[in-house]
């Protein structure tokens, strides 16, 4: 049986989606990142390896994810797409007559507007944390409410607050400011879902038409509180669809796109992977004052894939030259008279 | 008398050969880098435009070069440009700099500052025929780079080694340095298209092409710009720039000189916007019309954030890409800005180019087939 996996590394959560032929999810897990993505990628393989069915075979795999390009290298990818792109593709799968889709992730927000099966155009916020899925996890941490149980605390407001939600500084002190004046915490956390609806449609959306069916996927799709807010927002004149697997539907859609680019000899390296030694570490390059960072992903000692150089003068050998040098020329632990434990925390 | 002047793309090759037939000893600023930029955004005040930091860390960077003098262009119109040089000459003076901050406005400011200021800018030279023949000779250099810039747009998705371009336009461009006739650069210009028309191929015909349009200096930095061109050339797309600084020169001195891109740019935008916003806001109106009209799959839109021109123009796109069916990306720049977003945001930008193409094809074939039934 063909098989395609999807990869999606994001800043929160990696996702993983194993699909046959017929665009059919058989299985798929949702991870933390927890800022160590080789780490994810590896977890996530293993529980993909137990659930390959019997005669199964990898034909083709796809990652997408801001940490694309370190899982299209680790786990050997024959696309490698922008979340955009793959986002669009699972949401058109999915709900063919799809006219918009609304992703939150736990980092940015994007908003794609499609016509006729064709993405016409995007907005994507990466630099205002107002709207995503870290803020409203941050603020579930705050009031002591599970971030599971968040969406549902705000069903059960009967009245909402009007909570700033222009900036994330501004909406925690506007919310600490109402929780003074006595309002309960499901209208407060009600409050802070109609302000992040209200932010995302005026960052994103300013200017372009939204039409349904809509699509909501992303992590944050799981918040029933984010939906319902969303559907009062359209005053529920507007069809929003959230659909079961919207938590893993960049995944889904690199696997979509892997079968449709695939070649005839897949680039996956294997569940063996796991087993290997990934290492990645960087240096400053001090040539010009640029001073780029060079991150340098190695497998044992060998060079495996390089980023970071502007000029692009780097290259795996002279890195890992570069490396070894700087090895050398690290202090020994001994030199600093402080430092007596083998794990130090200032010095490793 | 030690002088310098702020970096745009290949601006320093150009009075490299102008000043020193004019007895003026130049420094020109080390190039573009993170510290020229952390250097601006640190001294500048926070919500001055990304070009004016950066232009402002080229003269301190300069200085610390042992330069004395600074020479800077005025800008005309409701563009916050027209201050650059005031704010930069009073945030020098308040660092304690001792530096000569001579600024060059448009003589309808006043012909006399005009004067006196092209009279330090040239050392009281200005019209020995032998000047005249150096800085036609500086301008037909600048011009050159710029000609060389755009067949690196066009020709990196057609060639089999995009470093192998790099190779000779960078070599031609380091080579026009020391141009000192016009022959010698007939001969370098000749040489440079023999070599480019020599570089193998790899066969590609049905490549996407894509137009920049936008601030003249984000739009023209490569890097400011996280070199969006390379990115857009390595992604297979044959990209064209409608800025240049070249026409900058000669629009902004107008009536005394004409670039004619520039005012057919000002008619195509016509039924969209007559009124002068500053910058070169009607400019990125008309380019992206001309692009449409030439058959260009979309169009790229550069600018530093909070730039009203820009912004004017933006909203003013926003209705020229629905009239046209012509697909923007609207690309805000400044230190702010993150390049993982920007490659994000571009390489989606070149699918729903891509995407678009196929279902335009496919659309032909079905009606193709139609009309034969």
């Amino acid at each position: 049986m063909d098989l395609f996996l999807g990869v999606d590394v994001g800043s929160v959560t990696t996702k993983f989606v194993l699909m046959d032929r017929e665009k059919r999810i058989l299985a798929s897990c949702y991870l933390r990142t927890s800022g160590d993505p080789i780490a994810a990628l590896k977890e996530g393989l293993r529980y993909i390896e137990h659930r390959m069915p019997q005669g199964g075979v990898i034909r083709g795999v796809g990652t997408t994810g801001s940490a694309r390009h370190l899982a299209g290298v680790i786990v050997g990818a024959d696309i490698v797409k922008n979340e955009i792109t793959a986002h669009a593709v699972a949401a058109i799968t999915r709900v063919p007559d799809v006219r918009t889709v609304f992703e939150i992730g736990g980092q940015d927000s994007k908003l794609i507007i499609i016509r006729n099966g064709v993405v016409e155009d995007f907005a994507m916020n990466t630099v205002c944390a107002a709207g995503t899925g870290s803020f409203l996890e941050h603020q579930a941490v705050r009031l002591n409410v599970p971030i599971e149980e968040f969406g549902k605390l705000a069903l059960q407001a009967r009245q909402s607050v009007r909570i700033a939600g222009r900036c994330t500084v501004f909406a925690e002190s506007d919310m600490i400011h109402k929780q003074q004046l006595g309002f309960g915490k499901a209208e407060i956390v009600k409050g802070l879902c109609e302000a992040l609806v209200r932010n995302f449609i005026n960052n994103l959306a300013s200017g372009r038409e939204i039409e349904d069916p809509i699509v909501f996927q992303g992590g944050v799709a799981a918040n029933q509180g984010m939906v319902q807010a969303f559907r009062d927002f359209f005053g529920g004149k507007k069809r929003i669809i959230v659909p079961p697997e919207h938590g893993v539907m960049g995944a889904w859609g690199a696997a979509i796109l892997a079968m449709e680019y695939a070649p005839q000899k897949t680039a996956f390296q294997g569940f063996s992977v796991v087993e290997r030694n990934f290492k990645s570490r960087s240096f400053i390059c001090t040539d010009c004052p640029n001073a780029c960072e060079i991150v340098v992903l190695k497998e044992d000692d060998r060079v495996k894939a390089l980023w970071g150089s502007r000029c692009g003068k780097w290259t795996p050998e002279t890195a890992t030259v570069r490396c070894e040098e700087e090895d050398e020329n690290l202090p020994s632990l001994s030199s600093y008279p402080g430092c007596s434990t083998e794990r130090c925390a200032m010095h490793g | 008398m030690r002088a310098t002047f702020p970096h745009l793309l290949h601006l320093d090759v150009a009075l490299g050969i102008l000043y020193p037939s004019l007895g003026i000893e130049i420094v020109p600023p080390p190039p573009i880098t993170q510290k020229t930029i952390e250097i601006g955004v640190k001294l500048a005040p926070q919500n001055a435009c990304f070009p004016l930091k950066v232009t402002l860390g080229n003269f301190i960077e300069a200085i610390e070069q042992g330069a004395d003098t600074i020479f800077m262009v005025g800008g005309v119109g409701p563009c916050r440009f027209g201050y650059y040089g005031q704010i930069q000459r009073i945030i020098l003076e308040d660092l304690g700099y001792r530096v000569r901050f001579v600024l060059l406005d448009h003589p309808r400011y006043g012909v006399w500052s005009f004067l006196s200021a092209l009279r330090a800018m040239t050392g009281g030279r200005l019209f020995l025929p032998e000047i005249v023949r150096v800085a036609r000779l500086s301008f037909a250099v600048l011009r050159f780079t710029e000609e060389l810039e755009t067949h690196r747009r066009a020709l990196r998705c057609q060639v089999r080694d995009p470093q192998e371009l790099d190779r000779v336009i960078d070599g031609t461009i380091e080579a026009l340095r020391q141009v000192k006739t016009f022959g010698e650069l007939e001969a370098l210009k000749t040489d440079a298209l023999e070599k480019l028309n020599a570089l193998p191929r790899n066969g590609r015909k049905d490549f996407l092409k894509v137009g920049i349009v936008g601030e003249v200096y984000i739009a023209q930095e490569t890097r400011v710009n996280f070199n969006v061109e390379k990115l857009l050339g390595d992604l297979g797309v044959y990209v064209h720039n409608s800025v240049s600084t070249v026409e900058y020169v000669l629009h902004t001195f107008r009536p005394l000189t004409r670039s004619r891109e520039k005012l057919e740019a000002w008619e195509l935008a016509k039924p969209y916007l007559r009124r002068f916003v500053g910058g070169e806001g009607i400019d990125s109106v008309g380019s992206a019309i001309r692009y449409a009209r030439e058959g260009f799959d979309g169009v790229v839109h550069l600018y530093p954030f909070t730039c009203m021109p820009e912004i004017v123009a933006k909203g003013v796109l926003q209705a020229v890409s629905r009239d046209l069916d012509l697909p923007v990306l609207h690309l805000a720049i400044d230190e702010h800005s993150g390049e993982a977003g920007l490659v994000t945001r571009v390489e989606a930008f070149v699918d729903v180019l891509e995407r678009r193409k196929q279902e335009k094809k496919r659309g032909l074939k079905r009606n193709g087939s139609l009309s034969r039934s």
